[in-house]
């Protein structure tokens, strides 16, 4: 009996809530200009990645020794760089380290901030107390520090990156959903579905967790825009991306640096393509907030 | 608020030691230890001379031996040698701290000077184009990487104005204009990047108080808009900045890094980012404990003032 009232209280509420989400995200991208860029922006880096290979009109990998440093022409309209690789080619195929380690890194924090804030806000105790001392001692080192020092232990590559990035975004993560546990436990319905004698595994699954995933999204994709510019970091200070892999932090600092006043070209583009893909998901984290924070609402 | 203060302080504690187990695991997870690590990257070195640095080093006593030892070298204020430079950590970090300091204050009121203005006029002129450009600062505050706009800084100012500013490090005592010099732009890049999230924060707080009763009833008086504004509304809205500043500290931290690659600064961050690249160890955990301990610290004191200076907090 306990299954079936907890189902029929799924039929009931998750599937409206999620309705009325989209609903209000779908009209805070169309209303508002700001929603609608940042829906664009990564629209655009979400195809460009897909479709790399079609879009790249060179090989972004083949040098061309004879035409090197050539300024932006229409035959390479980036340029090219030091040793004669297209610039555009090579920020195209960039889109997709940035977008996979993104995915990567903040779906692997996401989960992991997840699972342990639903642990510590819905049994709370000593566990609670345990796991959120780790967590503070985690946070109490800048996030950039902490994954400088994971990819100094583990060796800088792509993977490690994404592995050290996840490890920053648990702490913060892990805190969010924490709070937003602990006032959804305040709920009726919870308290119903304990009094019916529904499995705790269950609870937290159906009647919790609808309740945390707009913070959970929200604080993604503030992530996600985050994690671009960390794996940019570390790729330029040479400790992510190894060459001849085309990241963007890799393109700025190994040739972008090196030749800024006679190929600016060279820093400026890879640098734009960073901006404007965290600049994408840094707007898009606000609109998710704005439309589905009410009490957000009123200062906008 | 003694209370408080003291209750704060046993907080900080566990986490700073727990911090400084998680620092010294993560340096000890590495498959084989960091010598042989090092080695290996270094070329062909005996298995005696090996033998020999992990003895000098204290690698070959056990994990709890050579935390404690590690821990009371930190409390002592002698970490050790670098395994790169053999000099002292000490000695190294006296040189790189007073140019992090330097570098974060001047970013710190930089930041701060371009961040609460704009915040405020924002909020006054809700809405209008003042407000959309204010934001538009702030969002690409956020997004724009500090090493890129660094390094157009530094083309751009080489381009336009055909000056470079003079790379290195003066002290300040030594040569004021240079020591500014060469501080100018890479506290302005660090400081605008602060300033992102300090004028989002100003902005929606003034715009918070301006809805109080209280502005409510001084418009009503018949203030003049400036003072209901700056005396009013102003000293207020600006108590929760306090802990969004404190908030930045880890960002003005972990921003310095790459600054002080980028302008040459030799700084903390550039100190750990060489130690990183050398895989020297010894001073890649103690910079990163140190900078946890500061920044543990520092957000203790913010917190402190922020009970300080709004006396409705009671804590319990």
């Amino acid at each position: 009996m306990a299954t079936a009232t907890a189902r029929a209280a799924d039929f009931e509420v998750a599937p409206t809530v999620a309705l009325s989400r989209t609903r209000a995200l779908w009209a805070a991208i169309r209303r508002k200009p700001l929603g609608a860029a940042s829906a664009t922006l990564i629209g655009l880096l979400v195809l460009t990645a897909i479709f790399a290979d079609v879009l790249a009109p060179y090989d972004p990998l083949a040098a061309q020794p004879e035409i090197r440093l050539a300024p932006p022409s229409r035959a390479h309209l980036f340029g090219t760089d030091d040793i004669g690789r297209d610039v555009l080619s090579r920020i195209i195929y960039g889109s997709r380290i940035s977008l996979w380690v993104g995915l990567l890194a903040v779906g692997i924090g996401t989960i992991a901030g997840m699972i342990i804030g639903l642990a510590c806000g819905y049994w709370e105790g000593r566990l609670d107390m345990i796991l959120q001392r780790i967590m503070d001692a985690v946070q109490a080192i800048p996030g950039l520090m902490l994954a400088l020092a994971i990819v100094s232990v583990l060796k800088p590559s792509t993977t490690n990156a994404m592995l050290a990035i996840a490890v920053v975004i648990i702490p913060g993560n892990s805190r969010i959903v924490r709070a937003a546990v602990l006032s959804a436990k305040q709920n009726r319905y919870v308290e119903a579905a304990e009094a019916l004698g529904c499995r705790q595994l269950h609870i937290l699954g159906s009647h919790i967790l609808p309740n945390v995933t707009a913070p959970i999204l929200i604080i993604a994709s503030i992530w996600f825009g985050n994690a671009i510019l960390i794996e940019a970091t570390l790729s330029f200070l040479g400790l992510g991306t190894q060459p001849p892999t085309p990241s963007w932090g890799l393109m700025l600092s190994s040739t972008g640096r090196a030749f800024m006043e006679q190929a600016p070209w060279l820093a400026i583009f890879p640098g734009l393509a960073i901006s404007l893909a965290v600049l994408g998901f840094n707007l898009f984290g606000d609109t998710l907030r704005d439309a589905w924070d009410p009490k957000l609402r009123r200062n906008r | 608020m003694y209370k408080y203060a003291i209750r704060r302080l046993a907080l900080a504690i566990p986490v700073l030691l727990l911090s400084s187990l998680i620092v010294f695991g993560l340096m000890r997870v590495m498959p084989g230890d960091a010598l042989t690590a090092l080695m290996a990257e270094s070329g062909n070195v005996g298995e005696r001379e090996l033998a020999k640095l992990r003895k000098d080093l204290g690698l070959d006593r056990p994990y709890y031996e050579q935390y404690l030892i590690w821990l009371w070298q930190m409390v002592s204020l002698n970490p050790g040698d670098s395994i790169f430079t053999n000099e002292p950590i000490a000695v190294a970090l006296k040189k790189a701290i007073p140019v992090t300091f330097e570098l974060a204050t001047l970013a710190m009121i930089l930041g701060l000077a371009i961040a609460v203005p704009i915040g405020v006029i924002s909020a006054i002129r809700q809405d209008t184009p003042a407000d959309y450009a204010g934001r538009v600062v702030a969002v690409s505050g956020l997004s724009l990487p500090d090493f890129w706009l660094g390094t157009l800084v530094i083309t751009f100012a080489a381009i336009w104005f055909r000056w470079i500013p003079p790379l290195g490090y003066t002290s300040f005592w030594e040569s004021p204009t240079r020591n500014l010099q060469q501080f100018l732009l890479p506290a302005a890049v660090l400081g605008f990047r602060l300033s992102a999230a300090t004028m989002r924060m100003t902005r929606s707080t003034v715009l918070e108080v301006l809805r109080e009763d209280y502005v409510r009833t001084a418009w009503a008086k018949g203030l003049a808009g400036r003072i209901v504004v700056y005396k009013h509304a102003l000293k207020n809205a600006l108590i929760p900045v306090v802990t969004i500043v404190g908030g930045q500290l880890g960002t003005l931290l972990a921003g310095a890094v790459v600054v002080e690659t980028i302008f040459a600064l030799p700084g903390m961050g550039r100190l750990t980012v060489e130690a990183i690249l050398f895989r020297d160890y010894p001073v890649v955990q103690t910079n990163v404990m140190l900078v946890a301990a500061i920044l543990v610290t520092l957000n203790l004191l913010v917190d402190l003032t922020y009970a300080w200076l709004d006396p409705r907090i009671h804590y319990q």
